[in-house]
């Protein structure tokens, strides 16, 4: 108060323009660095804008050349099988391993060392490089379980390196049921296991098959993984369901033709960009389509749960 | 007091039940246990394969220090070489550049996405963003190598003098690990941006902070072990990237004059890249010898994923 008197107004009027050059100072740092981020989006969305639309751009004269869908020389066909083959092998083993994990951690594990350790585990593994992973699967599977490079080989590395992921998105869609849905069925005199069964696992289910969406992406969009285990080349009859022949995908066959076979392949050079081409927009159209599904379910989920 | 029939019957079926429950668990158990036993047999068999070309010619020194790589002999068409220290340059320089460029971008696009970016905006990066984290190695691989490669070669052609392989190498290299690592960095730096509460971004916001003020001295710091491990696993990716790299950087050794800066647009190699494309082939010592790098890229990762466990177990928010 008696500061406020001696105060004389020029003194007053300096700390007043002092205050206003203040507010003016921050409000150019903050427009200068929203400016900033702005710039630094727009670049990333434009480069992945980018990326997406010259990647099936230069992939279009193939998606439209019925020769490319066929068995010759320039044709995917094998690959588009062996794809979806290892995609359907590998889920089959991945799906009841790494949900009945997320089970036990969800419902049974007692909180404690047991949870943490596999936690610690999962996210080890998670963050092993595929090719490792690929060089340990030809180890492990291809040389010491004598199955050879074959499917079988590469479907059970594809099951380790997916491992971590599906347990964690199992997990979460089974702690996305409510407790009061299990506590019901348990006070009902039901066992655990008939709870999970009857109760959890079907009000989990949308979200269970999110994820197994998620982890079918990855499997298509891996690469690193089977070269070692599942090979580069076709036997002369890929159309079969043996599991013990060797096979490439659309990923390890576009590595081939630019990488280790560029040049000494069947075709020409032209023949082999074309086609790797064509493949590149195959697996960006799968990865679309595979990201839309997830989402649309993901909306379909939430509209059911709001209107209930 | 006698039992009922029924009520027999009721309590050998709850019986069975509860023996059902009990051996169902011990089967999930199970399950969950082979996720365990699946990083120790990693971690076990690329161990027990690591050691062996040390006893087999190799030493210690030579190994990581070393830059001459020929470990079948072919090249010099003498005694195998185990000179490894030109491909862990590589995967280092490489993967550090590369991360230097990313955090700025990541960061930065995650901070906008959570706190400013109006909606139109987050619909259409939202799925872009989910779309890059999946997006297969050698498909950007690909694009390197058709789009990236001849533009680094018309860039570059002062500084190497035209050369015909000019474009391949290290620079590209540091391009396509950009792109496939970008995006993961992104969604986990957004992940644990969006787990900061909104009453640290009202509290600041009350005190009359202007909006980038809210963003760098609240929201940044209240978050900033999250974005550490969002760095921290993004490294981990980047080193560990395969095919995608081996296909751009196209080399077979490291230059001789690895000082300056052409050194960036030649044909150049890193370890994922030597592992790709030879380790099938290999058989013997020289095998034994890409057990070894992979035994490096495994210690690498391991060391990398414990910075991030530290770092996540001290972080605030979840």
């Amino acid at each position: 108060m008696s500061l406020q008197e001696v105060v004389s107004p020029q003194a007053e009027e300096a700390r007043l323009s002092a205050l206003r050059q203040l507010t003016r100072r921050l409000a150019a740092t903050n427009s200068i660095a929203m400016g900033v981020l702005w710039v630094i989006t727009l670049l990333v969305a434009a480069l992945f804008i980018y990326i997406i639309i010259s990647l099936i751009a230069q992939g279009a004269s193939s998606l439209i050349s019925p020769a490319f869908y066929g068995t010759g020389d320039a044709g995917i066909a094998p690959q588009l099988f062996n794809t979806f083959y290892i995609l359907i092998l590998t889920e089959l083993i991945l799906v009841p391993l790494s949900l009945a994990a997320a089970i036990y951690l969800v419902e049974y594990a007692p909180q404690g060392p047991i949870i943490t350790v596999i936690h610690f585990a999962a996210e080890t593994l998670s963050g092993v490089p595929s090719l490792v992973l690929g060089m340990f699967g030809f180890l492990v599977f291809s040389v010491y379980a004598h199955l050879g490079i074959s499917r079988l080989a590469g479907a059970l590395t594809l099951l380790c390196l997916n491992f971590p992921l599906a347990l964690r998105l199992f997990e979460q869609s089974l702690e996305s049921v409510p407790a009061d849905l299990r506590e019901g069925a348990l006070a009902l005199g039901a066992t655990r296991w008939r709870a999970i069964r009857t109760v959890v696992l079907p009000s989990a289910l949308p979200v269970i098959i999110t994820g197994i969406i998620l982890t079918a992406g990855k499997i298509i969009g891996e690469s690193a993984a089977l070269i070692f285990t599942m090979g580069l080349f076709n036997p002369s009859n890929v159309f079969t369901l043996d599991p013990l022949i060797p096979s490439n995908t659309l990923t390890t066959y576009l590595y081939y033709l630019k990488g280790p076979g560029a040049g000494t392949s069947s075709l020409t050079s032209a023949q082999e960009t074309a086609v790797a081409a064509g493949l590149s927009a195959v697996l960006i159209i799968l990865l679309l389509i595979i990201n839309l599904s997830a989402r649309f379910i993901g909306r379909a989920i939430q509209r059911r749960v709001t209107a209930a | 007091m006698q039992l009922t029939e029924p009520a027999r019957q009721a309590t050998r079926h709850s019986q069975r039940g509860r023996m059902i429950d009990r051996a169902i668990s011990v089967v999930f158990l199970i399950c969950a246990i082979l996720l365990v036993a699946i990083i120790l047999a990693v971690i076990f068999f690329l161990a027990s394969q690591s050691y062996q070309v040390f006893f087999q010619g190799a030493t210690l020194k030579g190994f990581f220090l070393g830059t001459f790589w020929d470990p079948t002999g072919a090249v010099s068409g003498g005694a195998p070489s185990y000179g490894a220290g030109g491909l862990i340059l590589g995967s280092i320089i490489t993967t550090l550049i590369a991360m230097i460029l990313v955090i700025p971008f990541a960061i930065g696009t995650a901070v906008f996405f959570t706190e400013a970016a109006p909606q139109w905006l987050v619909r259409v990066m939202q799925p872009l963003i989910e779309i890059f984290t999946g997006i297969p190695s050698v498909v950007i691989g690909f694009l390197g190598l058709i789009t990236i490669i001849p533009l680094m070669q018309k860039l570059s052609a002062p500084i190497t003098g035209n050369i015909p392989t000019g474009g391949y190498g290290w620079a590209t290299a540091i391009v396509v690990l950009f792109i496939m690592v970008l995006p993961t960095t992104m969604s986990i730096s957004i992940d644990s941006l969006r787990s900061v509460p909104g009453s640290v971004r009202e509290a600041s916001l009350a005190l009359g902070s202007t909006r980038w003020q809210m963003m760098s001295r609240a929201v940044i710091p209240a978050c900033a072990t999250g974005l550490g491990t969002a760095v921290v696993l993004g490294f981990t990716r980047a080193i560990g990237e395969a095919l995608a790299v081996a296909l751009v950087l196209g080399g077979s050794q490291i230059p001789n004059w690895p000082w300056t800066l052409a050194v960036f647009f030649q044909p150049n190699v890193n370890i994922t890249q030597q592992i790709a494309s030879n380790f099938q082939e290999s058989a013997g010592t020289s095998q034994y010898a890409y057990w070894t790098l992979a035994f490096v890229l495994l210690v690498i990762t391991l060391i990398f994923v414990s910075i991030s466990r530290f770092l996540s177990s001290r972080s605030v928010y979840k």
